[in-house]
């Protein structure tokens, strides 16, 4: 337990010499914003790399099993799927490859049969539709929509139609009812149909070869994925299927809080070189508390307390300075660059209580142990030789 | 005065290995008395000091025995230690050992906060302290806005104010004039009659040391003289 005449001599040492503990805090100060800031372009980074990647991809794929080219009883597999915890949406998907013909172009593209509210559970499709309308999929016979760059490299409209084969396949015509925009590399070579469409083209009945799911928090993707695999089916998480995206964040963040720890790290020996110049300042005053009855642990105890007291002044002044920057500066735009962050081009800056939380007590932590070697030394001060300093 | 004895000290020897060894206490035998005035009295490194600290329990002896009423002292964990100079001996050194951040009433409210008490009447007791000692009207003043002989009066209030059995001072006047340090003494005397406390003074000075019950004077870190006023 501490005492009050313990935090009233803490606080004492520190307000009467406030340059040093003013330096000293501003220290740790401006460390802890940096690191405040830094964090929140961390999660604003995350937040928008999740927005335009994993926010567009099935969280888990179900793909049949090894031995079968599709999943069968769809419907059914579909429901169990839907009733397992943190699932929002469940889409069974027939996908096949197909090459489309318009006039004098062709393209091999990539052909999904889909059942339209389904898909947008899991997608939000809806909200990429630049043109036209994907009810129209299922109300127009062989409707389809394509990706903004595919319609260009077929140079199609609204309306027109597309001659479908490949090899196997029933060739068909299919209308192009709207076209869509995702900003992603999917846009060159995607399209829908409905699911019957797709099953008359690619000669199937009552199939899926996909079963797309939306996880209410992408976190938890690889957990319900093992569920799936329980039930007997082939699921794989959006870490599974796109290792870089995850490994881009780990290594961003991690990097980011060592170099940042690290700051902090540097910011509390300013502190224990403080601390150390007020022992041997108080010298003299150690030994007199001493003889008046402090016990060696109790002058630990105080100047521990100091340590802490400048460490935590220190964090939430920077925090409040970082949540200050972080809101007033506007979200941070980048010339476009490398190929992985190019989906990224403007990150926000986004400051979670959390991270403000953990960085004060990190702060306050790390300067309490830092507290600890001078405080040491002052404890094992001998209070006669204390005293006769002068 | 009670024939109680409060201190009894038995072969107390301490050496210093300083490159050479010096004996700075060479076998001391002693008894105090409880409510006892006395100096002690030597020449300079005779060890008076030494043994001041000593019976403070600031220090630890090479060899022999401290009893503190009864209790051996030279034995005790740091805890115990402290809760004894804390609760049963007040320290008033020569040069003004008063903390400089704290002013005269926050350093006289030190033991007594030390010791537990509630801020309000902690602030309560060292006022009515500093009052006794003729500083009622220096209470917000820090070590370096007082005299010498002030700083000295809050040294013995702060010394006093928890009511300790035993006051030891290291030449508490050596560094005042002659009036200033003969108004010390008269304080200290007063506030010996009144609370019956022990008190054990070292001194150079001989017409200080004159004026108290019993003299022991040491040579060379031995008990050559011990003598008492009838
Ligand atoms: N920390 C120490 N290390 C080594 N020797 C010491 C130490 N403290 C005291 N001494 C020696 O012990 C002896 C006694 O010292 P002490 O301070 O007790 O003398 P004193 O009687 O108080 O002298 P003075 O009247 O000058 O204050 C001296 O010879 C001194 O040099
Ligand atoms: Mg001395």
């Amino acid at each position: 337990m501490i005492s009050v005449y313990e935090l009233f001599i803490a606080w004492r040492h520190l307000t009467s010499r406030r340059r040093q503990t003013l330096l000293s805090v501003l220290a740790i100060g401006l460390a802890v914003m940096t690191l405040m800031v830094s964090q929140a372009l961390m999660v604003g980074f995350t937040q928008e790399l999740y927005a335009k990647t994993v926010d567009k991809m099935p969280h888990i794929t179900v793909k049949p099993n090894p031995d079968e080219d599709h999943i069968h009883l769809f419907s059914d597999l579909a429901g169990k799927i839907r009733s397992i915890d943190g699932v929002t949406g469940v889409s069974p998907v027939l996908s096949g490859q197909a090459t489309f013909r318009y006039k004098d172009k062709s393209k091999n593209v990539i052909m999904q049969g889909i059942l339209i509210k389904d898909h947008d559970s899991v997608l939000h499709i809806n909200e990429d539709i630049t043109e036209g309308s994907l009810r129209d999929l299922d109300a127009t016979r062989n409707g389809v929509v394509l990706g903004d760059k595919l319609a260009e490299r077929l140079d199609v409209k609204m309306g027109d139609s597309i001659d479908a084969s490949f090899p196997e396949a029933n060739p068909t015509t299919l209308k192009v009812v709207g076209i869509f925009d995702t900003g992603t590399p999917e846009d060159e070579r995607l399209s829908y149909t409905s699911l019957t469409t797709a099953q008359d083209f690619f000669d199937v009945s009552s199939v899926v070869n996909l079963i797309m799911v939306r996880a209410e928090d992408p976190d938890m993707a690889q957990t319900i994925s093992h569920k799936i695999d329980d039930l007997g089916y082939q699921a794989a998480s959006w870490e599974e299927t796109n290792p870089e995206i995850l490994q881009t964040i780990r290594i961003e963040s991690l990097s980011n809080d060592i170099i940042l720890g690290l700051v902090i790290v540097i910011a509390s020996f300013g502190i224990v070189s403080t601390l150390f110049m007020v022992v041997m300042e108080k010298t003299k005053e150690i030994g007199m508390l001493m003889a008046m009855g402090v016990s060696r642990r109790s002058i630990m105890t105080i100047f521990i307390m100091e340590s802490g007291f400048m460490g935590f002044i220190g964090a939430v002044i920077g925090v409040a300075a970082g949540i200050l920057i972080s809101s007033v500066s506007g979200p941070y735009t980048f010339e476009v660059g490398q190929e992985f962050y190019a989906v990224v081009s403007t990150i926000p800056f986004v400051v979670r209580a959390q991270d403000a939380t953990v960085i004060i007590l990190f702060t306050f932590l790390l300067n309490l142990i830092a507290g600890v070697y001078p405080a040491r030394r002052a404890s094992k001060l001998d209070p006669v030789e204390a005293m006769h300093v002068e | 005065m009670s024939d109680e004895k409060i201190i009894q000290i038995t072969n107390l020897t301490r050496i210093y290995v300083d490159g050479v060894e010096i004996r700075a206490l060479d076998g001391v035998e002693l008894d105090i008395e409880k409510g006892e005035f006395l100096a002690i009295v030597g020449p300079s490194g005779s060890g008076k000091s030494t043994l001041l600290n000593l019976i403070g329990i600031l220090d630890t002896p090479t060899s022999g025995t401290i009893l503190l009423k009864g209790i051996d002292v030279t034995k005790m964990s740091d805890k115990e230690r402290s809760r004894i100079r804390n609760q049963e001996l007040g320290f008033i050194f020569q040069y003004h050992h008063l903390l400089p951040d704290f002013n005269a009433l926050e350093n006289v409210m030190m033991p007594l906060l030390i010791n537990g008490m509630k801020t309000s009447k902690a602030r309560e007791k060292a006022r009515e302290m500093l009052e006794e000692v003729g500083l009622g009207d220096r209470l917000y003043h820090r070590s370096n806005q007082l005299s010498g002989g002030q700083n000295q009066r809050v040294a013995v209030a702060r010394a006093l104010v928890n009511n300790p059995s035993i006051v030891i001072g290291d030449e508490p006047t050596g560094n005042l004039d002659s009036k200033s340090s003969d108004n010390i003494y008269e304080l200290l005397r007063k506030l010996n009659r009144e609370h019956n406390q022990t008190f054990i003074l070292v001194t150079h000075d001989e017409r200080m040391a004159a004026k108290t019950d019993r003299i022991i004077r040491l040579v060379d870190g031995k008990v050559v003289e011990d003598s008492r006023k009838v």
